[in-house]
């Protein structure tokens, strides 16, 4: 333990798993940026509909698909792995192996979501909210993520340090659970699709247990290490932490049924929901207790998983408050719904990676970030363009929701009475894709360097010990 | 503890190494010595609150799951609790269905029938006349001539109640409502017949053949 190779804050982990992560990482950022633009046209579509609706690729429709398909398969799922992969390689204590699967899984990965991109843009999209990819994709997707996973997955049962860390359970039941999810959720829907109603109870399972047994631990394991790490403090309350973890495990996917309230299923199944919404805030709570030292501040990555934290938990909250039936009569089928996914995926989730990201390449490239005003300029509009955006949305489906309740209020004044909102949704829709391109040219410039400079030797101190703090 | 002095901001520092991390919290798992007896009240709250939540959620899950009945929609609705609900049929709609399926093809869609074979229903002595006639003929059916309106007529009604020979067996419910209907198309404007007075008919006469016009013409 007291060998320099292993203390030293750059390990051989890093320098092996150097590439291989970046490819990661860099997939998923094109993909954000190319999901921006997407989002972008989509958006400018809900108050201009003339807006390239002579493109038949690009009507709305198809352009929401889009849109979502490269922001979860593309950014989060590519970017989520990078992350993953090297929690797991560094608290595994050794260098990652099978990295040349990871590889290779990357590659077919992005291929798949290409050739998925290709087919919904060409009309060949299913009918499934998160599975829109054309069911000659979804084998292939299944497939390279596994061969991603080997890696993350060797690093776990082959680790040499004693005892585990909360960062690895959510990594490795990322790993494991997203291909069982997708596999299932392909089966009964593609495949060899179930009957009538329970195609929608099965997709309302799919799509909550992507964000809660897939998106959520792999943003989780990014950040329960990253804020021990900077913060130099032990987590508070950590003795809770395997409780929240199998708390999401058990009840996370159950409350995919709250997308169903109001819809033709058995009553119990959105009640079920409900019941599992509000036990699931336990996860909530406790992972806020954790983590409450990363508004300590000071660093940058600490800055984007603070805001994260805070989306994540006023989420959790909504989902919770909107999944009674008395509120979800007005918020149910409107675009307060789209806020609530947009708070967690874009809020939540994305955050978490942005902050585990600004930590991660500096270790895995040896060297700084290029460039200080593009990351704070990247946080900044990142930030703003969050708030802005999930605020807009949510007013917008609030007075939608409210106006559909009232049968004498004809379609085009309720399209009328939400345009200022959705205006205001374009411009954060912009705001965040310049972001986001921030982000990219400065990845871009940052990576680059590694063939054209020598690393920093000293630009990373010595890491001393972690004390246990009591909580 | 320490916190990185350097604060440049392209690269945050690490305050801990990858093994003290590890070491640290695998620590705060294991067996913490009490030596001050000091009670943490943060861990029992968690627990206190985790055991609402399961409360709360075994509750909610317990009222409003309709006891996980497949055909319970409405969460506020228990199976097999509250009377059956008596569904209204309108004898309109019912009998325009009947009427539809068995009259239509004699008597038109008009109600006008054929002349000189199938007689009209259209301001009809007979059917906007005396219910006991209307009910009997219906039922049992009719052979022979027939005199409707002062026209004569010559042809076979079949048998269209529950009762034997019948090749309909519509029930009660359904003569009385296309009775009902005929009595009220095209104009006509009788009184509805009500599916008692079908049963009760019904049941006085039992098992019988068709009438002729001369028995029927007794019943006022």
């Amino acid at each position: 333990m007291s060998s320099p190779s292993t203390t030293a804050e750059v390990t051989g982990a890093d320098t092996v798993g150097r590439w291989p992560l970046l490819l990661l990482l860099a997939s998923g950022l094109v993909w954000l940026v190319l999901s921006g633009v997407l989002a972008l046209i989509a958006s400018i579509q809900l108050h201009s509909p003339a807006f390239l609706a002579d493109c038949e690729s690009l009507t709305h429709g198809r352009v929401t698909s889009l849109a979502e398909t490269t922001f979860i398969y593309g950014w989060a799922a590519n970017t989520g792995l990078g992350v993953a992969l090297w929690v797991l390689g560094r608290l595994g204590g050794a260098p990652l192996r099978a990295l040349n699967w990871a590889v290779v899984g990357t590659l077919f990965w992005n291929a798949g979501i290409s050739l998925g991109l290709v087919g919904i843009a060409t009309g060949d999209a299913t009918s499934f909210a998160l599975l829109e990819m054309p069911r000659y994709v979804q084998p292939l997707l299944v497939a390279a993520y596994v061969a991603i996973g080997v890696s993350g997955i060797l690093a776990w049962s082959g680790r040499r340090t004693d005892g585990t860390f909360a960062s690895q359970w959510y990594a490795v039941a990322a790993l494991f659970l997203f291909p069982w999810l997708l596999i299932a959720a392909q089966t009964m829907l593609l495949w060899s699709p179930v009957r009538g109603v329970l195609q929608a109870v099965v997709n309302g399972w799919y799509v909550q247990g992507a964000f809660s047994l897939w998106l959520a631990p792999l943003a989780l394991a990014g950040v329960y290490y990253v804020v021990p790490k900077a913060t130099g403090r032990t987590l508070p309350s950590y003795e809770f932490a395997s409780l929240s973890f199998w708390t999401l495990l058990f009840v996370g996917s159950l409350t995919g049924g709250r997308h169903l309230i109001g819809g033709p299923v058995p009553a119990w199944i959105p009640t079920l929901a409900n019941a599992a919404c509000t036990m699931l805030l336990f996860h909530y709570a406790v992972v806020a207790l954790n983590l409450r030292g990363a508004f300590s501040g000071g660093s940058t990555a600490l800055r984007f998983i603070s805001f994260g934290l805070v989306a994540y938990l006023l989420g959790a909250v909504l989902d919770a408050v909107t999944a009674f039936r008395g509120v979800a009569l007005v918020t149910q089928f409107t675009s307060f719904a789209t806020a609530q996914q947009q708070l967690a995926l874009y809020g939540g989730i994305s955050m978490f990676l942005f902050g585990s990201l600004y930590f991660a390449v500096p270790r895995l490239t040896g060297r700084a970030w290029a460039s200080a005003a593009l990351l704070r300029g990247h946080l900044a509009l990142a930030s703003f363009g969050v708030v802005l955006l999930v605020v807009t949305l949510a007013a917008a489906g609030w007075t939608q929701g409210q106006d559909l309740n009232h049968a004498a209020t004809s379609f085009a004044d309720i399209a009328a009475h939400t345009r200022p909102w959705l205006l205001g949704v374009t411009a954060a829709q912009g705001i965040l894709l310049l972001g986001n391109l921030l982000l990219l040219v400065n990845f871009a410039i940052s990576v680059s360097s590694v063939c054209c400079s020598a690393p920093a030797e000293n630009s990373f101190r010595q890491p001393s010990t972690m004390e246990a703090h009591a909580s | 503890m320490s916190t990185p002095s350097n604060q440049d901001p392209r690269l945050d520092q690490a305050a801990a190494s990858d093994e003290s991390l590890l070491a640290a919290h695998e620590k705060l798992l294991g067996k913490q010595p009490d030596e001050k007896a000091r009670y943490k009240l943060l861990p029992l709250n968690l627990l206190f609150l985790f055991s609402g939540l399961i409360f709360f959620a075994g509750t909610y899950l317990n009222r409003y799951s309709g006891l996980f009945d497949p055909k319970i929609y409405n969460e506020n609705e228990l199976p097999g609790t509250g009377a059956p609900v008596a569904v209204k049929v309108d004898p309109l709609v019912l009998g325009k269905k009947q009427y539809d399926a068995v009259c239509i093809t004699c008597h038109q869609g008009t109600g006008l029938g054929q002349p000189g074979v199938y007689p009209p229903l259209v301001a009809a002595d007979w059917v906007i006349g005396s219910e006991e006639r209307l009910i009997r003929l219906v039922l049992y059916g009719l052979n022979g001539p027939i005199k409707v309106n002062g026209v004569d007529y010559n042809g076979a009604m079949p048998a269209i109640g529950k009762v034997a020979g019948s090749g309909y067996n519509l029930s009660d419910e359904k003569v009385a409502a296309v009775l009902t209907y005929v009595r009220q198309q095209w104009g006509n404007t009788a009184g509805p017949i009500t599916t008692e007075q079908v049963s009760a008919i019904r049941a006085k006469e039992g098992d019988r053949k068709a009438y002729v016009a001369e028995e029927l013409l007794k019943f006022q």
